[in-house]
């Protein structure tokens, strides 16, 4: 197995006796793109946080390349960079002036980080705006900048809660192409997120949560083969009676309307043939064929029963 | 180990954030002292020709000092944390690699440089305005440092404690100004009943007053030394203070 980049173990939290987390695990590897996924009140937040040290945990432990966040905090936090879901506002400094900042927290002097925030701020496109303050940003524009912050120290782990929220179309696929390009770079990335298209797009593997505790792991691809309502939907060109074909077809999982046959399968390019082999089997003529295939949206229906933007 | 840039970076942005603004954090120091001399001062001169041996303005002023040092000082620290904490710039610092320690000691110290400048420069209006003697300028920048220091860490403990800016005004309001003024800014305690100085005693802004005036007039209602002592005392108490709600993260951290 590849070497971890998180471990998150049991992880339980509660707000004023209210539980938030109720026994979360989580591991990602090193280069992993990795999403969490699930509705608002989840509990991702409450994870991220307690991973960077925002949130005091109840119970479990979170370990950042086999070390403890809490015990060797100084190492974990070093190693994460984080772009929170909620932006934050200065009036006093420049928003070149704030990266310096941030690269200071992290130990790395003005000097040495002179190359990656200049760096940051042509990436992001925010290198006419380096004299700004943040409240002289557009909101995407505070989004980018949240980013550039995250990355100012060269961390080898970016965690970003929510990054597209309330950003237009056209900078989620800017972004996008940043994201995949930082895991291409080697970045282990944990994202969480709302827009299934997103997780779909950019993650080898998500956790579903909600309610505080993971319903299901696993790559978007095996989820949605294992859980969705895929299946293919047959137009023959006449209409069938259920008692006339179900001795040839009971095996299979199907429904019939008029001239329709609905078969639910996992897996419905690859059950194209055996459905036509078996349908010219008994002489039915077929019009068309048509597959559809569950995205995760439909794993997440199937497995909270509520929509993940509810 | 320490993240000595970290500290350095905090430190800097501490400072730079009320010089940057230092129409609010300055100058309004500044004219209320100028205020004080020319209202208070030259208008009451005209009645109360001296105290303790020298003029109304002059007793007046070292006071006017400590005022300014310990609201600049701690009014730095507290709106700073309590501003971060509002404007979501708090989990900046805390997801940093950056101790308890360390993000206290870069509050304190900013405050402390607020508290400094505003208390020197209050001195230099003394010594241009009135031709205010300083019998012992390292004694007085002692003291001015100290109540600087104190009084930062102090802020920054109302600051952890404090959910808005109507908490902070109270403090100021209800607490500091009130305790400086009856600490003996414009009078000296002897001039009060028996029990109005014995309730003197147990305010500490009126041994940093006091102590203060000693190292530039020579004049002081108690010992120099007790108010030596109470400084380094109050600086102990709030700094440990200030600095265990930091490491601990309680009110800061959910
Ligand atoms: N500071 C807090 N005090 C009390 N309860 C909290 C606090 N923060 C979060 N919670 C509660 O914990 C639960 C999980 O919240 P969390 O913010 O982790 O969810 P989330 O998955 O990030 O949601 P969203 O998608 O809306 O950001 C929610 O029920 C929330 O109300
Ligand atoms: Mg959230």
């Amino acid at each position: 197995m590849s070497r971890l980049a998180i471990q998150i173990k049991d992880l339980k939290k509660s707000y004023n006796n209210i539980p938030a987390l109720k026994g979360v695990n989580i591991n990602i590897s090193v280069g992993e793109f990795f999403g969490l996924l699930g509705p608002n009140g989840a509990g991702k937040t409450t994870t991220i946080n307690i991973l960077t040290g925002l949130v005091f945990k109840d119970h479990g432990n979170c370990l950042v390349f086999d070390k403890d966040i809490v015990k060797d905090y100084r190492y974990t936090r070093s190693k994460i960079g984080i772009a929170a879901q909620e932006l934050s506002v200065d009036w006093f400094f420049t928003i070149e002036k704030l990266l310096y900042f941030q690269a200071g927290y992290y130990g790395i002097s003005t000097e040495k980080a002179k190359r990656k925030v200049n760096e940051l701020l042509d990436r992001l496109g925010l290198d006419k705006k380096r004299d700004s303050r943040l409240r002289q940003l557009s909101g995407g524009m505070k989004r980018r900048f949240q980013i550039a912050k995250a990355l100012v120290h060269d961390p080898e782990i970016l965690i970003l809660d929510e990054p597209t929220a309330g950003v237009d179309v056209e900078l989620r696929h800017d972004l996008w192409k940043y994201l995949k390009e930082l895991h291409h770079e080697g970045k282990t990335i944990l994202l969480t997120t709302h827009y299934i298209e997103e997780a779909e797009l950019l993650c080898e593997n998500v956790a579903i949560i909600d309610e505080g505790i993971i319903l299901k792991k696993g790559s978007p691809k095996k989820l949605t083969k294992e859980l969705g309502n895929s299946g293919l939907t047959v137009q023959i060109g006449q209409n069938v009676n259920d008692v006339d074909i179900s001795p040839f077809l009971n095996d299979l999982n199907y429904t019939i309307e008029d001239s329709r046959l609905h078969f639910s399968v996992k897996d419905p390019e690859k059950a194209i043939p055996e459905i036509i082999q078996r349908l010219a089997k008994i002489n039915i003529p077929l019009q068309s064929i048509k597959t559809e295939t569950s995205s995760l949206e439909d794993v997440f229906l199937d497995l909270t029963g509520k929509s993940i933007n509810e | 180990m320490i993240n000595w840039i970290g500290l350095w970076t905090l430190t800097n942005r501490e400072v730079g954030r009320f010089f940057s603004v230092y129409r609010q954090t300055i100058i309004p120091g500044l004219i209320s002292s100028v205020l004080y001399i020319l209202i208070f001062g030259f208008t009451l001169e005209q009645r109360i020709s001296e105290i303790q041996g020298v003029s109304y303005t002059m007793f007046i002023l070292p006071g006017l000092i400590m005022m300014n040092t310990l609201t600049n000082a701690s009014s730095n620290t507290s709106s700073s944390m309590l501003q971060m904490k509002l404007l979501q710039q708090l989990p900046d610092l805390l997801t940093a690699p950056l101790s308890g320690l360390e993000i206290a000691l870069a509050y304190i110290i900013g405050g402390t440089v607020r508290g400094i400048v505003n208390g020197i420069l209050v001195l230099l209006v003394g010594v241009i305005l009135i031709d205010l003697p300083i019998s012992n300028l390292p004694g007085t920048l002692i003291f001015i440092f100290l109540v600087s220091w104190a009084f930062s860490s102090m802020g920054l403990v109302m600051g952890q404690l404090a959910e808005s800016w109507d908490q902070l005004a109270m403090i100021q309001n209800f607490f500091l100004t009130p305790l400086s003024f009856l600490g003996g800014v414009f009078y000296s305690i002897k001039m009060l009943p028996e029990w109005a100085q014995s309730l003197s005693f147990i305010n500490p802004i009126y041994y940093m007053i006091n102590g203060i005036r000693y190292t530039i007039l020579e004049r002081s209602d108690s010992p120099v030394s007790i108010s030596f002592w109470m400084a380094v005392l109050l600086t102990l108490l709030f700094t440990s203070l200030a600095i265990i709600m930091m490491q601990s993260g309680k009110r800061i951290k959910q």
